[in-house]
């Protein structure tokens, strides 16, 4: 049996009396794009803050490919190769496109010269007009990231990803708040990179899980729901309830039609 | 090249001909006095300039660099008076005096960011003002410290010290562009790069690998380090050095000369330096509430011009290009002037 990507054991993070996760445990098999799901509040971020290392667990264990990586500061872990995006988009909005790439390719470098004149790494640079041809940036090289529509925000963050050369990948909501046309142009890209890095996915839009992810996990108050392939996950009860709210919203129509 | 780029080029050439040229143009046009204010402001930009690396590009607001300052300036003159050491140990120790206090209160302060960190160093530079006016036996408290001067070159029986006017505006200029010119290598740099990234989103840097903290502490001790340059010029300069310089209000003067200047340019803490300092020179012998008018125009600006005098030129020169409708200029990665 092969190591699984990524592992946790009876992971838990609690803020003041919040359990955002509750004993988790969590074993992610490689070679496949994970998705996970769950209502607001399940603490799905949560347990992405905790893998990637902005938030440090208060039990448990987060391992990768077999090695204990709790508690290691983000900046190492992210030299490990687990790369991640934000919720809220979140690129370097002073710089511009072309420097966003640069710095996050050199980032992972122990050594960043003081004196050296940047533009002067031929390999970075090749690589940077490749990643922008890749995510179709080419033209906004020079613009400032913080004038970026929102669409090529989003885009520049999965160049972002994928000059980083990740070995796990966590996407926070890769599609939130896109329009259906920027949506299916991601979806692809994710599909695209699915096939080299393994990812993990968050996303609310349930057409887009369905459609690409190979394996689902449901979250609910920190722990989980169900875990399964998008048919077995469609058709469970427990996940219909908890999270799709079903009886409530009848509940409400009913009540409606009562009153 | 478009014409901004050119107008720049003009206005640099002209700006670096008239510093060379200071020793006999100024006073042929005005009088000497003003030799050596030209001096002063050279060094105080450098100082401004300390506080533009941290606040300009890493996005840590000191108000206490003056302690490095300070420590530069004792370095100076206690390695000259009480250790006998000549003229360049001397401005070694002292260099090295504020590297080595930045190093011990970075530790500390760059663990914090935004108000926490404005107020921590502001804390530090306090407890050694008052420790060194304390100490009058090694500070000479609120006396300071005065020293004569040894010679900076000897050549078998020709000495140059800083006592020739001249030679000492050259020495100051020299130095600050020297310190200047790293400051450009450094922004253009890998490191330069890191540390924008991190003043942008130091989440997000952390998440592409950068060490925030350890680079944080790295730009606190290269701004100590341009700070005790400034500092041990001004022991030089004064052939003094006194606590007064690592009070609080000195470090808010350079926090105050970078951002009007344009923090985050390389020029931006020049030119705010200049202005207030030729203000406080000319006001201040006709009217004594002169920092009224500092207090002023630093207020106007920050509301009216959130990047400084250098961003509105920079917005005004963008204008003119657009005006003569030239397309965008082809660069390659982003080098700030």
């Amino acid at each position: 049996m092969t190591t699984p990507v990524l592992e946790t054991r009876n992971l838990t993070r609690r803020f003041g009396g919040l359990t955002a996760v509750d004993n988790l445990s969590l074993t992610l098999p490689g070679g496949k794009l994970h998705a996970i799901i769950g209502p607001n509040g399940a603490g799905k971020t949560t347990l992405f803050n905790l893998v990637s290392g902005l938030l440090r667990p208060n039990a448990g264990q987060v391992l990768f490919r077999g090695r204990d990586i709790t508690g290691l500061p983000a900046h190492e872990i992210s030299r490990l190769g687990i790369k991640r995006t934000l919720q809220v988009k979140s690129v370097f909005a002073q710089l511009t496109v072309a420097e966003n790439l640069w710095i996050t390719f050199e980032g992972s470098n122990r050594f960043l010269h003081p004196f050296r004149d940047a533009a002067s790494d031929p390999a970075a640079r090749e690589r940077v007009s490749r990643t922008l041809e890749q995510i179709g940036l080419t033209a906004l090289a020079r613009r400032q990231a913080g004038t970026l529509s929102y669409g090529d925000v989003a885009l520049l963050e999965i160049g972002m990803a994928l000059i980083s050369d990740p070995q796990l990948l966590l996407l926070d909501e890769p599609t939130c708040g896109m329009s259906p046309a920027e949506t299916e142009r991601a979806v692809a890209k994710i599909r695209e990179m699915a096939r080299t890095i393994d990812i993990i996915i968050i996303e609310h839009d349930m057409p887009v899980v369905f459609g690409i992810a190979d394996a689902i996990t449901v979250m609910a108050q920190g722990a989980i729901l169900a875990s399964g392939n998008a048919k077995e996950i469609s058709e469970d009860e427990r996940v219909r309830e908890a999270y799709l709210g079903r009886p409530e919203d009848e509940d409400y129509v009913e009540e409606a039609v009562n009153a | 090249m478009s014409a901004a780029t050119a107008i720049n080029r003009v206005m640099m050439a002209a700006f670096a001909a008239f510093l060379v040229s200071v020793p006999w143009s100024v006073p042929a046009l005005i009088n000497s006095f003003w030799v050596s204010v030209i001096a002063e402001i050279l060094i105080w930009s450098l100082f401004a300039a300390s506080v533009n690396l941290l606040f300009g590009y890493v996005g840590l607001l000191s108000f206490g660099q003056a302690l490095y300052f300070g420590f530069g300036m004792y370095g100076v003159a206690i390695g000259i008076s009480d250790l006998g050491l000549s003229f360049w140990p001397a401005f070694g120790l002292g260099i090295v005096a504020s590297m080595a206090m930045a190093l011990v209160t970075g530790i500390f302060a760059v663990r914090l960011t935004w108000h926490y960190f404005a107020i921590i160093t502001v804390v530090f530079s306090l407890i050694f003002y008052f420790l060194a006016l304390s100490n009058k036996w090694l500070t000479g408290g609120d006396d300071g410290i005065n020293f004569t001067l040894p010679p900076t070159f000897t050549f078998g029986g020709t000495k140059w010290a800083l006592t020739d006017p001249t030679f000492q505006y050259f020495f100051i200029l020299t130095t600050v562009a020297l310190c200047f010119w790293l400051m450009h290598r450094l922004i253009g740099s890998p490191l330069g790069k890191a540390f924008l990234a991190i003043r942008d989103n130091d989440v997000r840097a952390s998440l592409i690998g950068l060490n925030v903290y350890l680079l944080r502490l790295i730009a606190f001790v290269l701004a100590g380090f341009l700070a005790g340059v400034a500092g041990a010029l001004f022991a030089f300069f004064g052939r003094y050095a006194s606590a007064t310089y690592m009070f609080y209000q000195v470090s808010g003067e350079g926090v105050v000369w970078a951002i009007v200047g344009g923090a985050g340019t390389l020029f931006g803490p020049i030119i705010g330096t200049t202005l207030f300092i030729v203000i406080r020179e000319v006001v201040s012998t006709h009217w004594e509430h002169h920092s009224l008018i500092v207090g002023l125009m630093a207020i106007l600006v920050v509301i009216l011009a959130p990047k400084g005098l250098v961003g509105l030129w920079r917005a005004a020169l963008e204008h003119f290009d657009q005006d003569r409708a030239s397309k965008p200029v082809s660069q390659t990665l982003r080098v700030e002037p």
